[in-house]
């Protein structure tokens, strides 16, 4: 019997499963992909049962289940903090120890209960120890210093290892509450977006204005001279407050923060707006910029101070910071790191994996096996029941068997925009031609379309493309050291020149772009379709959109397929080897 | 029976052990300041656990202090 | 009981359309519910073994997730933008929609309980509404969305009791299932109610137990430098470590 171990991550943003028989990751998903609640953050009791029936096991198979965090430790934390912070904290402690002393801190009992596994066979892994192990041992590197960046975990909020072969060893951590990510959460809710879903807009509104705030943010985040930060605490409430992040004293800083909803009209990308309209909106860009430029300067520092205490060439990166394809980008072209590999789901969901791996390397001390290039590893369909389900639904589809990335391909040429769900699902928050929605790239106007008909996002957040390997280069500069991030679309570089004209819907008004580069061994399919397309157009990149609604959790059935293709205004819907029209 | 879902008993006597690592946890680390504190809150969180499991009365109980 | 309902639904009509803040809140709350509804549809279109059953599943789905949409557009016209936004975004406040331990409502009832359930909903959420309605309430421009979304409803209660007949001629005991749905929905209720004072009486408990106990702690708590902190491994069997919550 091999040694099966499921890795959890829940309890506060992605819920997660993953499944590893001997080491190999057989399943993973997030939980939102079956309840389709964005962010589901409960106990991943459908994913893991999934996880089980997909391989035909059942829980009494399991040798370990590990959970990605310590949770005494983060108890600890919250409330010495309440504490420290007493008597600001008079709101906030009644929650967690609502939350906390009724149930969070009874965990053990909650996952042997939900996963019907016996005390003896669970484990838990440090929030932060399982963001460097999905990184490290998921990664092709036998040395490598490893870097979690993130909101907070137990108490560490950045922290710093030595990987070795089988064995992660900490150097150093930096704590609660001076934290990165909970810096950008807080600007995020300033720019009058929602925590946890904002940020990727902070990114894309940077884009338009001027890092001209330099001196507020050296204020608000100190780079120190000991290759660490700190945090103006008086600036920010996330330590006391129960909901907000920004204290009175960070408008009194920055400004009024934006409502939530209104135009976003820059200079950039004005369309008629009045010029006391531009001007407040130019400072909300110029806002978003200085803190991705103070956030980029942070990682910069973090990362040369990485190379020099460990002084491997090899980094490994993970946390919900390492989200932010922009630093990203700018780590591996300005840092000294020779690679860097970063966990495709870098977030919280991706803690599963990483709990996962820790218990069979580190725990039981197994050798490692080769690194994670695919991240189809979640929910698939069989034909034969997507049929079905077609039939049933009365819908028009016709079965182009094997042909479909090249059908998918052909529509694409046409100007179609196609919902486009093919294999297993993707591991991790970025579609990667799993479940996605694709579209000609060439033309600004594309762009317009997908979001007016689909995804109804704002119209400052660009669209990524997806390219042939083969051709990457091409089109985008792609430092070398960001050979495999690209892979997973974790880093935004600049667009080449010349190509910016024939990229017009994918390139960001800074003329960078968040790329995601195809080959054939890992992703055959797409990679079909991407050079079918580039035989028609002479252009083999595609525009590559996450396929869910606004609001929604990435497709994962075909049902949620259906349900979204006949809510939205896309062209035409490819399941596996189905070509769905619209219905009359 | 060791080998699958625990009992309501042995959930019971696992709340035990999470206290009693709470408490060592803290010692560990050098916050034996928090050591009264808690064990106040582990009290507490007796009564809440309680107050949970018959949470469909709980307003009448209330009533009653 | 029907009188008893409908004078609960005309008292609770006046409160909850007159009361300034109330209007919103109430459509919010249906927002939700609609999208909750939308989500068990589809998610018994993927788990029925009735195949003709697919397709209503399917396209009551679809009338659930435009409801969602016409009454988040009325938070809006109300003028909260925020918490439409919120309701609309925020996938933590539909937590208690559907699912349960894990489950959809299709798994847990089964088919023709779930039918008798969604028949129970849909024939209340008609009544309510006709009550506005009679009342002439709130305004003629979400009236009119009503009245919209009333035809849908119609045909979702139409269909479902269809089946709920079809199945009580098959000898199940549909009546008492019925029974038993509605007298649920007052139970969770009442457990929702129960639930809700329960968190703000211990709110004051735990609320008192700050000022009281926390307090004088304040002297020793600190809260932590930034800049980093060096780490040391910690010693002792790996399993045992990997054992232990804290």
């Amino acid at each position: 019997m091999p040694t099966y171990i499921l890795g959890i991550s829940a309890l506060y943003h992605d819920s997660a499963a993953v499944l590893l028989c001997d080491g190999v990751i057989v399943a993973g998903v997030q939980e939102e992909r079956f309840s389709r609640l964005k962010h589901d953050a409960t106990l991943p009791v459908r994913s893991a049962k999934w996880c089980m029936d997909r391989v035909g096991i059942t829980a009494a198979d399991l040798s370990w289940v590990v959970f990605y965090e310590k949770p005494l430790r983060k108890f600890e934390r919250i409330l010495s903090t309440s504490v420290a912070t007493f008597p600001r904290s008079w709101a906030a402690f009644p929650r967690h120890m609502r939350a906390w002393l009724g149930d969070k801190l009874w965990l053990r009992g909650n996952l042997c209960q939900a996963f019907g596994v016996p005390a003896s066979k669970v484990l838990f892994c440090e929030h932060h120890l399982s963001h460097a192990a999905s990184a490290f041992f998921a990664s092709p590197h036998e040395n490598a210093a490893i870097l979690c960046v993130d909101g907070v975990g137990e108490w560490a909020t950045t922290s710093l290892w030595r990987g070795r072969g089988t064995q992660i060893e900490p150097v150093s951590e930096v704590r609660f509450p001076h934290s990165i990510g909970l810096f950008y959460s807080a600007i995020t809710a300033h720019l009058g977006f929602s925590v946890n879903e904002g940020e990727f807009k902070v990114m894309g509104m940077a884009a338009y204005g001027q890092p001209r705030f330099e001196a507020e943010m050296n204020k608000l985040l100190r780079l120190e001279s000991g290759g660490g930060f700190s945090l103006d605490m008086d600036y920010f409430s996330w330590h006391w407050h129960p909901t907000q992040a920004a204290s009175p004293k960070l408008s009194e800083l920055l400004g009024a923060g934006r409502f939530p909803g209104t135009a976003f009209t820059p200079r950039l990308a004005a369309e008629g707006a009045s010029e006391s309209e531009i001007e407040v909106s130019q400072r909300f860009a110029d806002l978003a910029a200085s803190a991705q430029a103070q956030t980029e300067a942070a990682m910069l520092h973090l990362v040369r101070h990485a190379h020099t205490t460990v002084g491997t060439d090899a980094l490994c990166y993970a946390g919900g910071v390492a989200l932010n394809s922009v630093a990203n980008n700018r780590i591996a072209a300005e840092g000294p790191f020779d690679h860097v590999w970063i966990q495709p789901a870098a977030g919280d969901a991706g803690g599963a994996l990483g709990a996962a791996l820790w218990a069979w390397h580190a725990v039981l001390g197994n050798p490692r096996g080769p690194a994670m290039t695919r991240t189809d590893i979640g929910r698939e369909t069989p034909n034969a029941t997507t049929r079905e389900i077609l039939d049933d639904l009365g819908a028009r589809y016709a079965d182009v068997g094997e042909e479909a990335p090249e059908r998918a391909a052909d529509d694409l040429a046409a100007g179609r925009v196609i919902g486009w769900m093919n294999g297993r699902c993707e591991w991790g928050p970025r579609a990667l031609g799993y479940r996605s929605i694709l579209a000609d790239p060439r033309k600004p106007e594309t762009r317009d379309a997908v979001n007016v008909r689909v995804k109804y996002r704002e119209p400052f957040r660009p669209f990524a493309p997806s390219v042939v390997a083969e051709s990457a280069a091409t089109y985008f500069d792609i430092p070398a050291a960001a050979a495999a991030p690209s892979r997973f679309m974790l880093t935004a570089g600049g667009v080449k020149d010349g190509a910016r004209e024939s990229l017009g819907a994918v390139t960001h008004v800074d003329g960078t772009a968040r790329v995601q580069v195809v080959d054939a061994a890992s992703s055959p399919a797409y990679h079909r379709l991407i050079s079918r397309f580039g035989e028609h157009t002479g252009v083999p990149v595609v525009l590559n959109t996450s396929f869910n609604l606004k609001g929604e959790p990435v497709v994962s059935s075909p049902v949620d397929a259906m349900a979204s293709f006949v809510r939205s205004g896309l062209d035409l819907l490819y399941i596996d080897n189905f070509r769905v029209e619209r219905p009359k | 029976m060791s080998e699958s879902q625990p009992s309501k008993m042995e959930t019971m006597l696992m709340r035990f052990g999470t206290a009693g690592a709470l408490l060592a946890m803290l010692g560990r680390g050098g916050r034996w300041w928090m050591v009264p504190l808690v064990v106040v809150l582990l009290i507490v969180a007796v009564g809440l656990l309680f107050l949970q499991s018959i949470h469909y009365v709980a307003p009448f109980i209330y009533m009653v202090f | 009981m029907g009188w008893l309902r409908r004078c609960y639904l005309t008292v609770a009509s006046e409160f909850s359309w007159r009361v300034p803040g109330r209007p919103q809140r109430l459509l919010g709350a249906f927002a939700l519910a609609e999208r909750g509804s939308m989500l068990d549809m589809f998610a018994a279109v993927e788990a029925t073994k009735r195949r003709d059953m697919r397709k209503k599943y399917f396209h009551h789905g679809l009338d659930e997730g435009r409801h969602a949409l016409i009454f988040a557009e009325r938070v809006r016209a109300f003028g909260l933008l925020g918490r439409a936004e919120a309701a609309m975004e925020d996938s933590g406040q539909l937590l208690e929609a559907g699912i349960v331990g894990g489950q959809t409502l299709f798994e847990r009832l089964g088919e023709p309980e779930f039918m008798a359930f969604v028949y129970v909903a849909e024939a209340d959420a008609v009544e309510q509404f006709n009550v506005y309605l009679d009342r002439g309430l709130p305004d003629d421009a979400t009236q009119a969305q009503l009245r919209a979304i009333l035809k849908d409803e119609v045909f979702h209660v139409t269909y479902s009791r269809t089946e709920v007949d079809k199945y009580r001629k098959d000898g199940l005991p549909m009546d008492a299932t019925m029974r038993k749905i509605r007298l649920r929905r007052v139970w969770e209720r009442w457990l929702r109610f129960s639930r809700d004072f329960g968190s703000f009486t211990s709110g004051i408990w735990l609320s008192l137990l700050y000022f009281l106990v926390l307090g004088p702690f304040r002297l020793f708590g600190r809260l932590e430098a930034g800049g980093w902190h060096p780490v040391e491994g910690r010693a002792g069997d790996a399993l045992a470590l990997a054992r232990s919550e804290g």
